[in-house]
């Protein structure tokens, strides 16, 4: 069911998120330096979408669900990673040291809060979340997510500020930050990314070996796909320790690791379709309720009854 | 009011002559404690750096001193002939001398474009003379406004962005590579005086290391006390040292007169292994370079020689350039700004006391008239009839002034102030003295 005011909500923050990463490109490739004022504007414009964001998802946790579960729907776990990305970029971009990361940011959060408009007004489907494995699931697959999301544009970051010292372009503003401070925040976005997903992923091979009901399920393309996601993230983690994966090659790293996550959960999701013979968890007394993971793809499983249980906005 | 502003600068005059019209410390002191006894009234403050000694002073349009008897004072003050000091001095007036200030807040004025030192000096020079209690309101508000607009015009433009000497160009790279330098280890190899410079300012940054090498050991060591290099900060090395010093640096300073490269790619990449692919930046002051072009295409190696280090010198040098019409246009509307607040304050000074003598003029004739009607009525005038003539007198006075004032609309920026202030004090006398005063053109003495 649309839900107009989540919808219109992300519009706007879509909008001014869509803005702010303009004047970031402008402050970023500008010839000239560009003032003090078009920076506090990026700021306000990021600090806006923040609480924008946070505000809507508090608001869809706790008024439109009214279920205290913060994640019944794919726009509320793209809110998180939203809230999530605009946050770090804030922290990043004044404690951290890390100022330019803002036009790397801002554009892949204009991503993700597009994606919610169409997770809000096109492909609304609720989570059944029935068990505390699929919440974990859930809520460590979307936080993992936005923490290598982070990783991915500090990754761009870090491949761009290099290409500007290998040109030996002058140093003017804007600054984009140190290398080795980038490199820093790789690294350690990917280490908190890499544990929260494998959380993620421990969860989710509970849940399919629990469910599955024939055999073979762990060579699912999905389950293939997440583990070499897996396996990239452990490198780049543990470029610090490696000699060979240092500096540019981590940022790669951290972008390929983004690109196939991505990969994981549109590609294998949508057209592989379901591991083999996989039961959806029910929970005594209710009806047979779809796997989180298969929501998009298989709304016809939504049970008529939670449909209607569903709280609406409007 | 009227501000003025005397002094001279780099432009115009000699290091000799500024060295001696140089003041601080006690000298200044003695100054400001002249000033304050001949001139009590009148606010001053005075800024001198290396570049410029610049006396700012606020005084009612007809008192003194005017020009001449500041040159007279200032050459007094600093032992220099008054001829010598008029060929150099630069004179500024009401406007100008706002305009004049922002420009050297701005670092507009300054020997290097946009150097931003010169507001912290300004910025010192103000609160000193405020701590003499020198400094009024006209000062004080032109001081903010310029100290404000300056940091503002500085943010906006960027004009004092980017480096200027090869050596800072170099560290604002190394800024970009590295985000701290306590654990990092810096090897300078060549002990020439450019050499010297570079590793001046990479020695600011507070490496955890600074070796420095050169084929001749006792140059090496001779560097490392010019340095004050402490055993526990670093100091000279063996030539042979040098691979070993390669894998362990972070930064490379090279500066020798050696006709072939000493780091080849060749003697180099075996080193990476060791070094951990650790990010290497490697500046070559070197002509013929020290190192291979080759080098700088190695992973994690960020090598930079002179030329690629001029360049960004020069380019400073043209972006700080291209901001100065932006920034002229927005200094040149915050002195207006201020100088019309200056104004205002003055002129709202001058009503009041364009009121108080009216009103006293206004006491004077009720008096006359009262002791006249007191001739027509012997048994006394009837107190209210007086208070109806004070009454009178109070009401035609405000209505007289009411139109002329409301006229004098201080909002507007571009309203002649100066001239109307000027108006009212010929016209009703309102200054105690005259003969100080001077022609308000905004003339640059300088020779």
């Amino acid at each position: 069911m649309p839900q107009p005011i989540s919808t219109i909500s992300l519009i706007l923050l879509t909008a001014l998120t869509l803005s702010a990463t303009v004047m970031a490109w402008v402050r970023l490739i500008g010839k000239r330096p560009v003032g003090g004022s078009l920076d506090r504007s990026i700021i306000a414009l990021t600090v806006l979408c923040t609480f924008g964001a946070l505000g809507l998802f508090l608001y869809r946790w706790l008024i439109v669900n009214s279920q205290w579960q913060p994640l019944t729907a794919h726009v509320d776990g793209l809110l998180l990673i939203a809230v999530l990305l605009a946050g770090l970029i804030l922290f990043l971009r004044s404690r951290a040291q890390v100022p330019g990361i803002a036009a790397f940011g801002l554009p892949v959060l204009t991503l993700v809060l597009a994606w919610a408009i169409c997770a809000s007004a096109w492909t609304f489907h609720p989570f059944p979340v029935g068990s505390v494995w699929l919440s974990l699931h859930l809520a460590s697959v979307y936080v993992g997510t936005a923490m290598l999301a982070v990783a991915a544009m500090a990754g761009g970051l870090y491949l761009f500020a290099e290409r500007r010292l290998r040109h030996k372009q002058a140093a003017p503003p804007p600054r984009l930050g140190s290398l080795e401070a980038i490199e820093r925040v790789i690294i350690r976005t990917s280490t908190a990314g890499f544990g929260i997903l494998t959380l993620g992923l421990l969860a989710g091979a509970v849940i399919y070996a629990t469910e599955a009901t024939t055999p073979g399920w762990w060579y699912a393309p999905k389950i293939i796909l997440a583990v070499i996601v897996w396996c990239i993230y452990a490198v780049v983690m543990n470029v610090r320790h490696t000699t060979r994966f240092r500096g540019a090659r981590a940022a790669w790293l951290s972008i390929l690791g983004l690109v196939l996550l991505l990969a994981v959960w549109v590609f294998a999701i949508s057209f592989l379709g379901d591991p083999p013979a996989v039961t959806p968890p029910q929970e005594p007394g209710t009806a047979m309720m779809p796997h989180a993971s298969h929501a998009q793809s298989l709304p016809a499983m939504v049970h008529p009854a939670q449909q209607e249980a569903r709280p609406c906005e409007s | 009011m009227r501000i003025l502003m005397l002094g001279i600068n780099h432009r115009t005059a000699a290091v000799q002559l500024r060295e001696r019209v140089a003041l601080s410390g006690p000298r200044l002191d003695a100054v400001f404690a002249e000033f304050a006894r001949r001139y009590p009234g009148v606010e001053l403050i005075v800024v001198s750096t290396c570049n410029r000694t610049e006396f700012y002073l606020a005084r009612p349009t007809h008192q003194p001193p005017n020009v001449e008897q500041l040159m007279a004072f200032v050459a007094e003050h600093c032992e220099t002939e008054q001829r010598t000091l008029a060929a150099a001095i630069l004179h500024r007036e009401n406007h100008e001398a706002a305009a004049h200030l922002f420009r050297v807040a701005s670092g507009l004025d300054s020997m290097v474009l946009g150097e931003p030192q010169v507001l912290g000096q300004i910025k010192r020079a103000y609160e000193y003379a405020t701590a003499q209690q020198v400094v009024g309101p006209v000062l004080h508000r032109l001081f903010q406004d310029a100290l404000a607009t300056a940091k503002h015009v500085r943010r906006e433009t960027g004009i004092d962005k980017g480096r200027v000497s090869v050596g800072s160009v170099a560290v604002d790279f190394a800024h970009r590579i590295f985000e701290s330098f306590e654990d990092k280890t810096v090897l300078g190899i060549g002990a020439g005086d450019m050499a010297k410079l570079a590793l001046r300012h990479l020695q600011d940054l507070s490496p955890q290391k600074l070796w420095l090498v050169n084929r001749s050991p006792q140059r090496a060591t001779r560097l490392a006390e010019v340095l004050r290099l402490s055993p526990q900060q670093g100091g000279a090395r063996a030539w042979e040292d040098l691979d070993q010093l390669l894998v362990e640096a972070d930064i490379i300073l090279t500066s020798t007169a050696s006709p072939e490269p000493i780091i080849t790619a060749q003697r180099f990449r075996p080193l990476i292994k060791r070094r951990r692919n650790r990010p290497l930046f490697i500046i070559d002051l070197a002509v013929p370079r020290d190192v291979e072009a080759e080098v700088g295409t190695l992973a994690n190696v960020y090598l930079y020689n002179i030329d690629d280090l001029q360049q960004v010198v020069v380019q400073t040098h043209e972006d700080r350039r291209g901001q100065v019409q932006t920034a002229d246009a927005m200094l040149l509307e915050a002195a207006q700004a201020c100088m019309t607040q200056v104004q205002n304050r003055d002129l709202g000074q001058l009503i009041a006391l364009l009121r108080h003598r009216l009103h006293d003029l206004g006491q004077a004739e009720s008096q006359r008239t009262l002791r006249r009607m007191a001739t027509l009525h012997p048994a006394g005038i009837d107190p209210k009839m007086q208070a109806m003539l004070d009454e009178h007198n109070h009401r035609l006075i405000n209505k007289i002034l009411h139109m002329p004032v409301s006229r004098l609309d201080r909002r507007n920026a571009n309203a002649p102030l100066a001239f109307y202030a000027a108006a009212l004090r010929r016209l009703f006398a309102l200054d105690d003295t005259e003969g100080h005063d001077e022609p308000n053109n905004d003339q640059d003495r300088t020779a």
